[in-house]
């Protein structure tokens, strides 16, 4: 009887029309990644863990990486980048290849807004940032810039405050989070980085 | 004061005819409608914590087909008890517990008391045979201590609430005495305050506090006259911190003596669920999505690498509400914004195993000492009095400053950070340590936080959204009541939800058909 049951369950998985073929299973061992990042990295502002589904290879390899050596995170004010350098402490350089394939097989819906911004100072700013990360946030691997497009808009609030209070991109082998807190000194209050957010946003 | 005194009895006399008061006899749980015969209605229940398991026996016993898929490795949530072997599992500081193998070296992680009033649990704990034995919640001769008072030494309770009561009947005392209740008092009533005041001072004959020998004596009392210590000094005592640590501890309605707690760990209480439960909770199973369809609750979960969908007619939803903005769903933006209200709450605790159980020398048996520092609280075990060993809570704080530093902390520097503290109150305390745990509730995987709380606001917008079925998804857990991090609540919201479902059947619709109540 409970058998049948469990069957019956089954076989309704099976034939889910919902169940998205694009769907990927969370490899054994890293469910913890899916606790705080969500079902397919989908990202959770409760938490602060973003989408990560979007970002590149290079990317994600670089930040775990950083994270994993405390270049990143590792500031008392920073909690969930600590949070996440925990995290990352003890990965291998083959679990973190196997992360960084398994996370750029996910999909995930782009993020709904969540700033409200004013988007036309928020372009003008932006015009120093499309110098490396293009008109269109999608990024670029030769000069190391990730693409933006497709990230939380609270995400990107916050860590271009990170920037700015000097929370990231200050540890010295950072050497592309030094460059990006540098270049990123025209946004100079909260104000300017919601507008920045805002506009990121909005772009398709 | 008096004032007060006589709105307060005002008050009482209010809630009485009001019916306020709980003096109405506890009848049990909910009892949900039973299934009409040849029906099998289903439930899905998510979370294995207490609000889960608890939802699912009274389902189960109504006629109710309940599959409970949980998270984690192990049923219970933050119901967990440590013993050796066991794995804590802290996210990105998994620990294994080091505690001696013996079968009263445990540690309650997480609720560790209940008290004479929590009717709900103390019901299930009765008729499912979990046997329970007194708590002391405090000890008169455990400590209090703070850096910035008294010269920073600790200083037994029982000397400190003693002068504190002292000091403040002389005050009291006074006050009566220069007629400062005129308004309020006539002569004979003034003069029954200062013999009050006296009495519950233990003041001289002209209403001064010279110390007490309530709060022990220099001398040995069994061969000598008692001669009280010298009394704190007034300015002293304000300038400490004794309206809480020393004096209040264990002056809450929930915290009031006596308290209880399973012999043998909070644990039991989850076996006792499970032993009673037709289906066991499928473990290592990680909800993504929860759908309201027509009829019913669809919800796709991974199990072992594979996507399982299940379906049922009702779903109760333990998960903490922080997790849900990550998992995909159907709920309307109302129903998901009043979930993100719900807020992480940060908890921490460190438990030693001590060589010795140096704090029965010291005539301290159970209880809690209070420090201000970051630990907050040092509790003695209450059973297995004069053992060889015994584990220590060494340190338990929801102040979110203090978590948050626990918190950044690596597992070594968390366990030194206790020991120095417990220093402050029981000089050679780090020589009797052994080993340690730590546990951070906002830290630990599947649950992510502890004492979960909505502002007022929050709460008077959505407490009653969240309250209330969407489509035929309950929300269930500590989470959805007032008494957030308490057994108590959590089956509060389980007894809330079902009530809901007996309304939701009483409306007169057939299982398996579209309802519409939301």
């Amino acid at each position: 009887m409970l058998a049948k049951r469990y069957l019956s369950f089954i076989i309704f998985g099976l034939l889910a029309f919902h169940l998205n073929a694009e769907e990927v299973v969370t490899p054994v061992g890293l469910e913890y990644c899916t606790v705080c990042h969500g079902a397919q990295l989908k990202g959770n502002e409760n938490i602060q863990a973003p989408r990560l589904s979007g970002l590149s290879d290079w990317y994600l390899e670089r930040q775990l990486l950083n994270f994993k050596t405390r270049v990143r995170g590792d500031h008392p004010d920073n909690l969930t980048g600590g949070e996440m350098m925990l995290m990352a402490k003890n990965l291998t350089a083959q679990e973190i290849k196997d992360i960084v394939k398994w996370v750029t097989s996910t999909d995930s819906p782009k993020p709904l807004a969540t700033i409200e911004g004013d988007i036309k100072a928020g372009e003008a700013l932006y015009q120093t940032c499309s110098a490396c990360h293009g008109p269109n946030a999608t990024g670029n691997k030769m000069l190391g810039a990730p693409n933006l497009s497709g990230l939380n808009d609270w995400y990107i609030f916050n860590q271009l405050n990170h920037f700015r209070l000097g929370m990231r991109g200050t540890h010295k082998a950072d050497t592309y989070g030094q460059q990006m807190r540098a270049v990123s000194g025209v946004i100079t209050s909260e104000k300017d980085a919601a507008n920045v957010a805002a506009y990121i946003h909005q772009l398709k | 004061m008096v004032g007060a005194a006589g709105g307060s009895s005002a008050l009482l006399k209010t809630s009485l005819a009001l019916g306020l008061m709980p003096d109405e006899p506890y009848t049990g749980p909910v009892k949900v409608k039973p299934a009409a015969k040849g029906q099998n209605p289903t439930a899905l229940i998510l979370g294995a914590g207490l609000a889960g398991l608890s939802t699912a026996l009274e389902l189960e016993r109504a006629g109710y087909d309940c599959t409970i898929l949980e998270a984690s490795f192990r049923p219970g949530g933050r119901n967990l008890t440590v013993r050796n072997g066991d794995k804590i599992d802290e996210m990105g500081n998994p620990q294994i517990c080091q505690f001696d193998k013996q079968e009263n070296m445990y540690f309650n992680c997480g609720p560790a008391r209940i008290p004479g009033h929590h009717r709900r649990l103390l019901h299930y704990c009765k008729t499912l045979h979990v046997p329970l034995q007194i708590k002391a919640n405090s000890s008169k001769m455990a400590y209090f201590q703070d850096d910035k008072s008294l010269g920073g030494k600790p200083k037994r309770i029982v000397e400190y609430h003693t002068d504190a009561r002292g000091l403040m009947s002389e005050l009291l005392w006074k006050s009566a005495d220069s007629n400062q209740f005129d308004q309020l008092l006539s002569k004979e009533d003034v003069a029954k305050l200062k013999k009050f005041s006296k009495t519950y001072g233990d003041l001289t004959e002209n209403g001064k506090y010279i110390g007490s020998d309530r709060g022990g004596s220099t001398t040995d009392r069994m061969l000598d006259y008692p001669s009280p210590r010298a009394p704190i000094e007034l300015k002293a005592m304000l300038d400490s911190s004794f309206w809480y640590g020393g004096l209040l501890g264990s002056e809450t309605y929930d915290w009031a003596e006596p308290l209880m707690e399973p012999t043998g760990g909070m644990d039991n209480v989850i076996k006792a669920f499970l032993r009673n439960l037709k289906r066991q909770p499928v473990l290592n199973a990680q909800v993504k999505k929860i759908f309201n369809r027509g009829s019913g609750v669809e919800v796709t979960y991974e199990h072992s690498g594979k996507f399982h969908t299940v379906k049922a007619d009702y779903c109760f939803n333990n998960i903490p509400a922080h997790f849900m903005a990550g998992i995909e769903n159907n709920f309307s933006d109302n129903y998901q914004s009043g979930l993100n209200a719900i807020k992480r709450g940060h908890l921490f605790k460190i438990a030693f195993q001590m060589k010795e159980r140096f704090w029965e020398k010291d005539g301290i048996y159970g209880g809690i000492s209070y420090s201000k520092d970051a630990i907050g609280q040092i509790w003695y075990p209450s059973h297995d009095i004069h053992a060889q060993k015994g584990i220590l809570l060494g340190a338990y704080t929801w102040n979110e400053k203090a978590t948050k530093m626990f918190e950044a902390l690596s597992q070594e520097e968390r366990l030194k950070a206790g020991a120095l503290s417990g220093e402050k109150i029981h000089p050679g305390y780090s020589k009797y340590i052994e080993n340690g745990i730590t546990i951070p509730w906002s830290r630990m995987n599947h649950q992510m936080g502890c004492g979960l709380r909505m502002s007022h606001d929050n709460f008077e917008k959505y407490y009653h959204v969240l309250q209330k079925p969407e489509g035929r998804h309950f929300m269930i857990g500590d989470q959805i009541s007032h008494h957030t991090g308490w057994q108590e609540g959590a089956l509060a919201s389980s007894e809330q939800a079902l009530q809901q479902l007996n309304k939701m059947l009483a409306a007169n619709f057939n299982i398996g058909e579209p309802n519409y109540v939301s």
